[in-house]
């Protein structure tokens, strides 16, 4: 409950001669749904993709500490060993294993934190079986929290924007995270799909147990959803708060002034 | 130990120049071969495992002229350009003309179709395979030596280390060419094309570059230098149905030193991969110099694998 | 006149000349280097006989062909394309969902297996009983285990050849074989070559895995394709360990000593063949199991996506070299079969052109789909047997890789999921659900 889940210090990211993060210093709370917003090409994605261990920023330090207890530095490590520490993510364009149902998608992400098992691979003991089972339920619960169990057999790629985002976070879900990073996962639906979207996310935390750290553009969505912001805006941190404090803070309607999303809602 | 490398070094210092003007020789064939290579993967992003079939054919072609040409007989001064200069020509364009053939049969319909990368790997290897068996049953299994335009004698030594006649030609040849590529990739119209299409298709293809015929263009320059490279090979080795392997898998890897993609690196890939194979010499029993190569691929993969000058087509240098 | 010339029929006509013409010449005679034109004029001109009928020049049956085929290929698409797709969807259907039943596939592979055993009674011609063994099944256990590696997880290896020769070289090696002495000095019976061998080119697999698993896929493959050539480089001069380039040829045979139970594996290929057979039912049950297990699944993932796999916390590189590493080990596997049935080994059998001939057979079943992959081996080691054993006309061995060759693109252009591809695979190839029905019912 002390230490943040997240805990992101002095981080700088540089590609060649371009500064992508700039000192960027932010924490995430365990239980908290926090939200990282800010113009395009304000690092956001980048950020996410550091935390995830996709790049790994020159300086800084980022902790991520799964139960209070465990802390883990992440820079440095494979994107893999950090998703197995308890980091779930969900891509700003789906990445969905296309040729597989999703059904099929649901079971790999919960079947990979799981052990090893070569020889039970091969010869299929008790114990294997086993584990399938156990997999197999916990894949159906899951594509009935995100409302897909219709859908459990039609290929993932020919769902559609709304769907694919839930398939996403259910397969995140599935790999028992106690965080879950969505990028920009209102992007490209509906209204109805958003007011969804909205609430399965708050379902993520309340009933899950599972953090929620977002970036979107969707004012409108992130002040009713986000608890707490961070703004960014050319890599460095402008601005933390609540959704309130936001709104009214003279910097942050600086830095959007001119682009289409204003800090009153819509797009 | 000690005494095993100094003895070695001892070698490499007292054969040093003779090993460089080789090295350099070979370097000037893997370069051009190795740009065949790049550019192909400049604008494809794919290695064009056939490629040795087009250095192969140009072998082939070349051969053929040469014996018409030339039989047994002895040119004058005069012939001997003449004839060395179709040499250069009808190699490059039997390369030119196997590499068409070869984009439209093996990759354009992948690429109508976008069929996954591993999908050109295949189809590449079925081109060579192809090609090269064709060729073993066309023309028999037996090296055959090249009727030469010039008598490979001595023209002056370095440092004690003969220059051969081979050696100025290869050298003299490759420079031109691979200049004129140069010149013709940074300012022609078809160059800019070629760079804009190895940055971004979609972008080029909007701003009204036709990026069948470019890519096409690209394998016919590729072609053209790889299949001259075949007949300077062969003028000193003879043609074989198997002799693309080596040396493209040797020029492969010097693309990559240089940086795949990148033009110049290719030649400098070529030549630093030609010294460095030739110096092992000094080293390593005879046989095993493809290995030296090979562990240059993989060390090259593993710690840099964007090469000496990095992976750039769409830049001229 | 003009308009034609560049029209889209006219373009389809001039492929289809230049498709005949190549037919032509690559099955026509030979040519030498002395007489270059040799080789292409004769293809056209050399008589053989039309039809059974009489001497004509083979220019003119293979155009009578060409015309025939075209002919035939036109009145398909007017005539009976409808009514064949109709017949289609009619039952295609009924067939997948009874290749769903579990009890419908056991008894199609007890089938099989029957007359997979039946067969040496069946087949007593020498040579082919022999082909049975060192051409046919040794083939198929070296295609399904490419296929784990090239078809369930997606990694192209063009030296897979080299763990195939490690295998046959250690076995030389522990049974005495070989100029540098076995472990210990103690010869071991060739089956004990098996454990062991399994170990040392598992090991092999890896130590090349590890740092090289991680390139892109095409400098994954020229750099094993390097790694085979230099393990021939080796074999051929390492004369005081692996006998050079006239290898071994003092291997004994297979051969059991168990308190009352003694059998010697002798000239006779028969008894190689049930041996064989055996194990190569049982890499195909370890490997179907494999393939629906979560390895087997965590394979595709990476295939399909591998940042979203990664995403989930599969680490590729480990399941990478474990393909690898399940690869080498069956070709390992199938090298001390090799070798505990011939007198001798030498490196001239192990060349890259093994290699692609395994990947031939591979692609050409369908990769990723283990049915596709024996079936597809069998039905290409069998025709090509075949033409080694009765040649027609102007047939040399080595024409085969032509065909091989021409096989690779044809398959990559027209049909790259394979022969019996596995559904998934053709999904993968396909846009997802843009191909539709049309394609004939994939078994899984």
């Amino acid at each position: 409950m002390s230490t943040p889940m997240f805990d992101v210090s002095g981080v700088t990211l540089r590609f060649g001669g371009v500064t992508s993060l700039n000192n960027v210093t932010l924490h995430h709370n365990r239980g908290e749904i926090l939200a990282v917003i800010g113009p395009n090409g304000a690092g956001k994605t980048s950020l996410f993709n550091s935390l995830t261990g996709v790049y790994a920023p020159q300086e800084g330090t980022i902790t991520f500490d799964r139960d209070g207890s465990t802390p883990l530095s992440v820079i440095g490590k494979k994107p893999h060993r950090i998703a197995s520490a308890g980091v779930a993510r969900t891509f700003q364009a789906s990445r969905m294993f296309p040729a597989m149902t999703a059904f099929e998608n649901v079971k790999i992400g919960a079947e990979s934190h799981r052990g090893f098992g070569v020889i039970g691979a091969m010869v299929k003991g008790p114990q294997t079986r086993r584990h399938e089972r156990e997999t197999d339920a916990t894949t159906w619960e899951l594509l009935k929290f995100v409302g897909l169990e219709q859908q459990a057999n039609v290929l993932s790629g020919s769902l559609n924007y709304g769907a694919r985002r839930r398939l996403e976070i259910a397969r995140g879900l599935a790999t028992n995270p106690k965080v879950l990073l969505l990028d920009e996962p209102a992007a490209g639906t509906n209204p109805a799909e958003k007011i969804e979207l909205t609430e399965l996310i708050r379902r993520v935390r309340d009933e899950m147990g599972v953090s929620i750290l977002l970036i979107e553009h969707d004012m409108k969505l992130v002040m009713s959803l986000a608890e707490r912001l961070y703004v960014l805006n050319f890599g460095s941190v402008i601005a933390e708060g609540t959704p309130d404090e936001i709104r009214s803070n003279q910097a942050v309607i600086d830095a959007y002034l001119g682009s289409t999303d204003t800090a009153k809602g819509g797009e | 130990m000690i005494n095993y490398f100094s003895s070695h070094f001892a070698t490499l210092g007292h054969e040093f120049w003779g090993l460089l003007v080789g090295g350099v020789a070979n370097g000037f064939i893997y370069a051009l071969v190795a740009i065949g290579y790049t550019m192909v993967y400049g604008v494809l992003r794919l290695i064009n495992f056939a490629h040795s079939e087009i250095f192969m054919s140009g072998g082939f072609a070349s051969f053929f002229l040469m014996k018409w040409l030339i039989g047994s007989s002895t040119p004058n001064a005069f012939e001997s350009v003449i004839y060395l200069l179709a040499g250069v020509i009808v190699g490059g364009l039997a390369g030119s003309a196997i590499a068409t053939v070869l984009e439209r049969v093996a990759y354009r319909p992948l690429r109508r179709r976008n069929a996954p990368k591993l999908a050109y790997l295949i189809s590449a290897i079925g081109a060579s395979y192809f090609l090269f068996n064709f060729a073993a049953k066309e023309f028999g299994r037996i090296n055959l030596s090249m009727a030469s335009p010039f008598v490979n004698h001595t023209v002056f030594t370095i440092m004690g280390a003969p220059v051969q006649m081979s050696y100025i030609i290869i050298a003299v040849v490759s420079v031109i060419m691979l200049v004129s590529l140069d010149r013709l990739v940074a300012t022609t119209k078809l160059g800019r094309s070629i760079r804009a299409v190895a940055q971004d298709p979609e972008t080029a293809s909007l701003m009204g570059v036709n990026i069948d015929r470019t890519i096409v263009m690209t394998f016919v320059l590729g072609g053209f230098l790889g299949g001259a490279a075949g007949y300077l090979y062969g003028l000193s080795f003879g043609v074989v149905y198997t002799m693309g392997f080596t040396p493209a898998l040797k020029a492969f890897t010097a693309a990559v030193l240089g940086g795949i993609g990148n033009l110049r690196g290719a030649v400098i890939g070529g030549l630093l991969l030609g010294i460095v194979e030739s110096f092992s010499v000094a080293f390593v029993n005879g046989a095993y110099i493809d290995v030296v190569a090979f562990a240059v691929l993989v060390l090259v993969l593993l710690f840099r694998p964007t090469g000496i000058l990095g992976e750039r087509l769409g830049r001229a240098a | 006149m003009m308009k034609f010339l560049r029209s889209a029929q006219a373009k389809k006509l001039g492929s289809w000349l230049a498709l005949v013409v190549t037919v032509t010449v690559m099955t026509g005679p030979p040519g030498n280097p002395t007489q270059p034109t040799l080789g292409f004029t004769s293809s056209f001109s050399e008589r053989v006989s039309f039809f059974g009928l009489f001497p004509a020049p083979r220019g003119v049956l293979f155009l009578a062909l060409a015309l025939l085929v075209a002919g035939a290929v036109l009145a398909y698409s007017r005539v009976a394309k409808a009514p064949v797709q109709r017949a289609r969807a009619a039952v295609v259907p009924k067939y997948q969902a009874l290749a769903g039943k579990r009890t419908f596939r056991l008894s199609w592979y007890a089938v099989v297996l029957l007359g997979a055993v039946l067969l040496p009674h069946l087949v007593t011609d020498p040579f082919w009983q022999s082909a049975m063994v060192s051409q046919i099944a040794i083939y198929i256990l070296l295609a399904i285990g490419l296929n784990v590696v090239v078809g369930f997880a997606g990694l192209l290896d063009l030296g897979f050849v080299a763990f195939y020769a490690i295998g046959a070289y250690v076995t030389a090696w522990v049974t005495g074989a070989l100029p540098v002495a076995a472990p210990f000095h103690h010869h071991l019976n060739p089956f004990w070559a098996i454990p062991i061998a399994i170990v040392v080119v598992m090991i092999a697999g890896v130590l090349l895995g590890v740092p090289t698993l991680r390139l892109r896929g095409d400098y994954l493959a020229i750099v094993t394709l390097g790694f085979g050539e230099i393990v021939t480089i080796f074999m051929n001069n390492l004369y005081g360990i692996t006998g050079g380039s006239t290898g071994s040829n003092q291997i004994p045979h297979f051969s059991i000593h168990l308190g009352s139970l003694k059998y010697l594996w002798g000239l006779n290929p028969v008894p190689y063949y049930y041996l064989t057979l055996g194990f190569v039912v049982l890499f195909l049950i370890i490997f179907s199991s494999l393939e629906h297990s979560r390895i087997g699944r965590s394979w595709v993932a990476i295939r399909e996506d591998e940042v979203a796999a990664e995403s989930l916390g599969v680490n590729p590189l480990k399941y990478k070299v474990m393909a690898f590493a399940i690869g080498a080990a069956s070709a390992g596997f199938a090298g001390v079969m090799t070798a505990g049935q011939s007198f001798f080994i030498n490196p001239a059998t192990f060349t890259l052109s093994f290699s692609i001939n395994i990947l031939v057979l591979v692609i050409f079943g369908g990769m990723g789909s283990i049915i596709g992959v024996v079936i597809g081996s069998v039905v290409i080691q069998t025709l090509s047997m075949y033409l080694i054993h009765t040649p027609p006309a102007g047939f040399q061995n080595s024409d085969l890789y032509i065909y091989l060759g021409a096989l690779l693109i044809a398959m990559m252009i027209f049909r790259p999921a394979g022969l019996w591809p596995s559904k998934r695979r053709r999904r993968e190839f396909t846009d997802a659900g843009v191909e539709g029905t049309a394609s004939i019912a994939g078994g899984q």
